[in-house]
């Protein structure tokens, strides 16, 4: 059953709009993330069971954009910039104030920015109406991202890596690195012990399997 | 403390929080992730601004601040203890934290993600317990906007740090800093 349309707790007098699909389990801090969503439904934002969205998280969905945000995930302050797709799995941290796109929202060509700059005066609501290229994101499970990280569009991020806080990620990242600075580069490899225990809401188990009930 | 937002905080200090004369604190996100139950958890001296500042503690955490600073939109992250000398300007969008908050391991860091979503709080998981460094901001340190200074970082007076810079070991006294990772590349 999703959330009410007017969170209980919200401080901004807004509405969640229809095509944000939260999950009864999840937290949402306020209807104000979505003031930049354009997104349509059957969905353009999805919140995922035990998932947390603090702060001034922004979703700037475009119409074709579709961000999921999966179960456990959480973030606070992150910029969502989407016109086509960005998902991120289960159990992931995004520091404060990340960036996270799948587009620039601009053309890279002068002429065509200019266009592009010139039709945000005729808007309504004044805006951006992304027609820049796009490239979808993925961040996978387990994945923390660091204060002010910036993901560029095209990236996928694997399973369990860490991006260091002020990167700004060009390439994919390999699951379980670390890696660091503009243009970020791998520094070390994590280790994980497969088998080892994770107390979860659903019990003790190894973690090879501590994620399986939420795919 | 003059309280400018149409929002969620009450606009009241704490009541362990030392505030000294002369000294103000604005923004509605001020005390927003207060959570010391150590007395005083906050000791800010006299003469200070504290514009639109994050003092965002754990159940542990004690920061004194000396007298005659001025912090701007500045994030205080705090899991044991920070302290900063007097005549300390902190540019916009700078972080100070004295953990990293969350697990580098990855299976220590999916127990941490479970504990802290909110079906793990109400389950009342424990959180791993991650390792702090306390950071010690000397007098007469100028730091610039955007700068993250992290974990067991301690900064020499008069030192001036550049914007931008990320502070991951320490620096002497006099130090003029830049770059991420911080390198010294002066003296002021």
């Amino acid at each position: 059953m999703p959330l009410p349309r007017r969170l209980p707790w919200d401080w901004w007098d807004g509405l969640v709009p229809e095509s944000a699909v939260l999950d009864d389990e999840c937290h949402v801090e306020s209807s104000y993330q979505f003031l930049l969503d354009r997104s349509e439904p059957p969905y353009g934002v999805r919140v995922h069971r035990g998932a947390s969205v603090h702060g001034l998280t922004a979703f700037d969905v475009g119409p074709e954009g579709v961000v999921t945000f999966g179960a456990y995930s959480v973030t606070n302050g992150t910029q969502f910039v989407c016109d086509e797709e960005i998902s991120v799995g289960c159990c992931s941290m995004l520091g404060w104030n990340a960036v996270i796109m799948d587009n620039r929202r601009v053309p890279t060509d002068p002429l065509l920015r200019r266009a592009v700059l010139e039709s945000v005066a005729f808007s309504r609501p004044r805006r951006l109406l992304g027609n820049a290229e796009t490239a979808p994101v993925h961040i996978g499970s387990n994945v923390w991202i660091g204060f002010d990280a910036v993901v560029m569009p095209g990236v996928t991020v694997g399973d369990g890596a860490v991006v260091g806080a002020r990167s700004v990620v060009w390439a994919d990242v390999e699951p379980y690195s670390v890696v660091v600075g503009n243009p970020a580069r791998l520094v070390r490899h994590l280790s994980v012990d497969e088998r080892a225990g994770v107390l979860t809401p659903f019990g003790r188990r190894p973690y090879s399997q501590a994620l399986q009930p939420l795919r | 403390m003059s309280d400018q937002s149409s929002g969620w905080a009450d606009g009241r200090v704490p009541s362990n929080v030392r505030v000294g004369r002369g000294s103000v604190i604005t923004g509605p996100d001020a005390f927003k992730r207060f959570r010391t139950t150590r007395d005083p958890g906050l000791v800010i001296g006299a003469n200070c601004t504290m514009d639109l500042t994050h003092f965002s503690f754990q159940p542990d955490g004690e920061v004194t601040i000396g007298d005659w600073c001025v912090f701007a939109s500045v994030v205080l992250m705090c899991e044991e203890r920070i302290t900063i000398g007097s005549h300390v300007a902190i540019g916009w969008n700078t972080y100070v934290m004295d953990a990293d908050f969350h697990p580098l391991e990855p299976v220590q860091r999916l127990a941490d993600v479970f504990a802290i979503s909110p079906v793990g709080a109400a389950q009342q998981l424990p959180r791993p317990v991650v390792p702090t460094g306390p950071v010690v901001i000397e007098d007469d340190v100028w730091i610039g906007p955007g700068c993250m200074v992290f974990k067991g970082v301690r900064i020499g007076a008069g030192s001036f740090v550049e914007p931008g810079s990320v502070l991951t070991a320490s620096v002497p006294p006099r130090s003029r800093v830049v770059g991420n990772p911080a390198q010294v590349v002066g003296a002021v």
